[in-house]
């Protein structure tokens, strides 16, 4: 694997010229360019919060905690879309990286896994453009960001391996059967509604039992669920007075673990089967 | 002299899956009749041995599906051997493909970039010889128009300019000098002795004997996989005509000893 990682290191101008490739093409041909994919997320939020809080209206269980407002809701929301736009885009967009590129695969030397590397760094660049909307955001609302924002770059280092780990999977396994990208786009489709995005974390289990009750720890056990309840403590650790309960430094090392578990892994089943791609396309 | 590349009892197998991958349906049935995919091992190379001093121009002949492109493929490390043992010394540069990675609404000098770091050239080595490249692809000012302005010409021209620039010790060339007109094909000719004289390594494949005639002086002759013969151009060519002309009267069938 060191090997591999120096090979890596060797092309990583390739690396980065892939990933500005995909960046440029994405906005190249707008005039607006990066500023539809801000709208984008801005109108889903206002979409989300119109509909599952004054058309559904929330559970009866949310007048307990008189805290929660509209605006608390849409706060939530909008902390939790954000990083879950880039993970779901980084394991779709990966799941055609390979195939997308099968005619230089077969006739140009270079390490495999730049591909789905430089689709999810494509897409966390993306990503950490719209980490400053978020910003903004908290700013206009008039959210005072605590200590725990500086956690951030920590929880989005996480959430890349994670990505990262898994488009490597899923990059791999597509050229096997091009199935998967359907397995993707249905599984992070269901993957979804298990992240605290639509409806706050608070509905999950007890949320005055500070230490979490066994629904609240099962539900958190979920990497990219937990990811995101640590984006919206990272921003929101002022303004979500409804939920009390702590980030846990527990859970926090058991996500990390797996997220960088997926990554090594990924990557060791990819290298496994990357010099076998030009021989299946 | 130095041995540049050198190829020892190489073999190699591909797998072919008769259900075809690629298609939802053929996915399907794979993942359903997963004990008993119809899968059959087919050698593309066998037992090749080979080897090329630094400096000597080598063509490869032979039909089409006798290894031609395998074996270019396995000294490029497109693909890896399945037995025996492949060096090639100094920097490999593979004239497989024109422009790989261009992208039609990037510029010509956004390509440049991009094709001359998949050929392995970094940012730094294209900087220093962009003024060389623009000037061989003769694109003049459309370099800064996005590329799918060019026509089919200009995105040879301009893939075959960043490709040589990548200033190899070993150049592997397939077919690609067929494709342009008659001023691109003199100028790959050009370029090619030019690398001749700087004493470069060059392996060649090609369906035109006339341009094998004139590159190498040494050809090999590949059939079904197998090293049929090695040796000086004129007589391998001679040989190879001769047993063309023999299947030819025995039908499509006739299959090589």
């Amino acid at each position: 694997m060191l090997a591999e990682l120096r090979e890596l290191y060797r092309y990583r101008e390739l690396l980065l010229n892939l990933v500005i490739r995909d960046l440029k093409v994405r906005y190249k041909n707008s005039a607006l360019g990066f500023f539809w994919s801000l709208l984008n997320p801005l109108l889903q939020v206002l979409v989300i919060t119109v509909v599952f809080h004054y058309v559904l209206r929330p559970r009866a269980s949310v007048a307990n905690y008189p805290a929660y407002r509209v605006r608390d809701f849409s706060a939530s929301v909008i902390t939790g879309l954000i990083p879950w736009t880039f993970f779901q885009m980084s394991l779709l967009d990966a799941s055609q990286s390979v195939l997308l590129h099968f005619a230089i695969l077969k006739k140009v030397y270079f390490p495999r896994e730049v591909l789905p590397m430089a689709t999810v760094l494509a897409n966390f660049v993306h990503f950490l453009l719209s980490i400053g909307l978020l910003f903004a955001y908290a700013l206009v609302r008039g959210i005072h960001l605590k200590a725990m924002i500086l956690l951030l770059p920590v929880v989005m280092l996480l959430h890349l391996s994670l990505s990262m780990g898994l488009a490597f999977f899923i990059s791999a396994l597509n050229v096997y059967y091009e199935d998967v990208k359907y397995v993707v786009s249905v599984l992070t489709n269901v993957l979804f509604y298990t992240t605290p995005v639509l409806y706050p974390s608070t509905f999950i289990g007890d949320p005055s039992v500070s230490h979490g009750d066994l629904l609240y720890n099962l539900y958190r056990l979920n990497p990219i669920a937990h990811l995101i309840i640590a984006y919206q403590k990272c921003f929101l650790a002022a303004a979500q007075p409804h939920d009390p309960r702590p980030l846990d430094p527990l859970f926090m090392l058991v996500t990390a673990a797996i997220c960088l578990l997926m990554l090594v892994a990924g990557y060791a089943f990819y290298n496994s089967r990357k010099w076998e791609f030009a021989e299946r396309l | 002299m130095s041995v540049a590349i050198e190829v020892v009892g190489l073999w190699k197998a591909f797998n072919v899956y008769h259900q075809g991958i690629g298609s939802l349906k053929g996915a399907l049935v794979g993942l359903l009749m997963r004990g008993r995919r119809t899968q059959e091992r087919v050698w593309g190379l066998q037992d090749i041995n080979l080897s090329v001093n630094s400096g000597e121009s080598v063509a490869i002949i032979g039909r089409n599906g006798s290894g031609k492109s395998t074996l270019l493929g396995i000294l490029s490390r497109v693909y890896r051997p399945t037995l025996g043992q492949v060096r090639v010394c100094g920097r490999v540069s593979s004239l497989l493909e024109l422009g790989a990675g261009f992208h039609p609404d990037l510029t010509g000098l956004e390509n440049i970039y991009l094709n001359g770091s998949i050929l392995g050239l970094s940012r730094k080595e294209i900087t220093a010889r962009l003024g060389e490249i623009i000037e061989f692809s003769e694109l003049g000012t459309y370099i800064d128009a996005p590329l799918k302005t060019y026509s089919s010409g200009m995105q040879m021209r301009l893939g075959f300019s960043v490709a040589v620039q990548t200033n190899p010790d070993v150049l592997l060339v397939d077919e690609v000098l067929a494709v342009g007109d008659e001023a691109f094909q003199h100028k790959c000719y050009r370029t090619i002795e030019r690398f001749q004289r700087d004493g470069k390594t060059i392996l060649f494949v090609s369906h035109d004997l006339e341009s094998v005639r004139r590159v190498a002086n040494r050809t090999v002759w590949l059939d079904a996989g197998r090293l049929v013969m090695d040796g000086y151009t004129p007589e391998v060519v001679a040989a190879y005509l001769e047993r063309m002309r023999a299947v030819e009267g025995e039908g499509p069938c006739g299959s090589p000893s």
